[in-house]
């Protein structure tokens, strides 16, 4: 399935999952979600990873619902700790099974997405390795000279901003003077095409979604 | 720099600019997140968790303000915040999907108190307007997604507080803070 239509899937059913008052619901999209992952042969060491990450949040949701919910608060505590859960299957429905680069140019092709913006992110995302080491040296440099960086100092943020600053102005130079034109028609060389059958499927699966949303299972 | 008009005429370079500090906000929070969960884990032995998430929203959003602030162009907050809900999610955070879509309310909600002066200031004025409508617009989300509606309402008072705390201090006073460093270096006053 062509990434941008999977995110775009996996979105609308997120947001009606906030609005859909059923645990059923929920379960539903975790268990079609796993089996969905399980297929695609997603390492098992992943889907615990997605399992046991948010014990901490799913607890606390539970049982502040048990403590300060009203009404039938049993049932809230269940419903918010399970819609987590979907919410963290149908987030690695996208990132497990597509790539940036994927949907990043199906955005640009299939959406008209500005190339800029296409190719600046990307650019950028092409830096997150990076970002995590400078972010560790920006630390220890600190910490060399006996400063404890915390995240309310503005120094941590301000040393972050000098590097997006300077990376962010190599990027762009880079890409010009390999002659990239901001507005110019772009061809590609790899033509990301939406087949037919990727709508119907999309259609399909939104539609059974209302369906059992309509269905107003406890 | 109050002067600058705001504009949306984003280059290439600005993508890259707003779509780094939404990564390098990215990594800073999740440097923390482990003492995020161990407030969250002793706040839930007493039914408060979701206090330790809104005293920390604040953080979360502050790629909004800053890519605001700092190159003053319309709809960067929401665009800083999507990115950064973004990579949240390809990261593996803990919020999944829903990261995205929290990080366009969160965008949302900053990006309104710089709409409510036609983007004419890039102030003190507007920070503190940005954290009054960043908070009521996150927290109209909550509301439904994370359940808010189900709360006692004495509850959902100190819930509110907490994220006007939260928020006033990461997204004004810290965020104020940065750009008066930036200001004072005069990095950022580029062709």
């Amino acid at each position: 399935m062509d990434s941008s239509i999977k995110l775009l899937l996996v979105l609308l059913i997120s947001f009606e999952l906030a609005f859909v008052q059923s645990i059923v619901v929920n379960i539903l999209v975790i268990v079609l979600g796993m089996s969905y992952l399980l297929v695609k042969k997603v390492k098992l060491q992943k889907l615990l990873l997605l399992i046991i990450i948010p014990i901490i949040p799913v607890a606390s949701t539970w049982s502040s619902f048990y403590v300060n919910g009203t009404g039938d608060f049993i049932h809230s505590a269940w419903l918010l700790s399970s819609r987590i859960y979907a919410y963290i299957i149908l987030g690695g429905i996208f990132s497990f099974t597509t790539s940036i680069n994927d949907l990043l140019s199906s955005l640009e092709q299939n959406w008209h997405v500005p190339s800029k913006f296409v190719y600046g992110t990307l650019g950028a995302f092409n830096f997150a390795p990076r970002v995590r080491n400078s972010m560790l040296q920006i630390k220890t440099a600190a910490l060399m000279r006996g400063e404890v960086l915390h995240v309310w100092s503005p120094q941590i943020f301000f040393k972050a901003i000098l590097l997006s600053l300077r990376w962010s102005d190599n990027l762009s130079r880079a890409m010009q003077s390999h002659g990239y034109a901001e507005n110019n028609v772009r061809t590609h060389y790899r033509k990301q095409r939406i087949p037919a059958w990727n709508w119907v499927l999309f259609i399909t699966i939104f539609g059974v979604f209302q369906f059992i949303v309509l269905k107003k299972l406890p | 720099m109050i002067d600058k008009k705001a504009n949306i005429a984003y280059s290439i370079r600005d993508i890259a600019f707003i779509a780094l500090i939404g990564i390098f906000c990215g990594v800073i929070f999740f440097t923390t997140n482990i003492s995020y969960n161990f407030l969250t884990a002793a706040l839930t032995t007493i039914g408060l968790g979701p206090v330790a998430n809104d005293l920390l929203l604040g953080l979360w959003m502050i790629a909004g303000p800053l890519g605001i602030m700092l190159t003053k162009k319309i709809g960067s907050s929401v665009l800083a915040e999507t990115l950064g809900g973004f990579v949240e999610m390809v990261l593996g955070g803990q919020f999944g999907a829903g990261a995205i879509i929290s990080g366009l309310t969160q965008g949302i909600g900053t990006e309104l108190g710089f709409t409510l002066t036609g983007y004419k200031r890039f102030g003190k004025f507007n920070l503190f307007l940005s954290c009054i409508t960043g908070t009521i617009v996150t927290f109209i989300w909550s509301y439904f997604n994370e359940g808010y509606a189900k709360y006692n309402f004495s509850f959902l008072i100190l819930l509110f507080i907490a994220r006007l705390v939260s928020i006033s201090f990461f997204d004004g006073v810290l965020v104020y803070w940065i750009n008066q460093l930036i200001e004072k270096s005069g990095i950022i006053r580029r062709s």
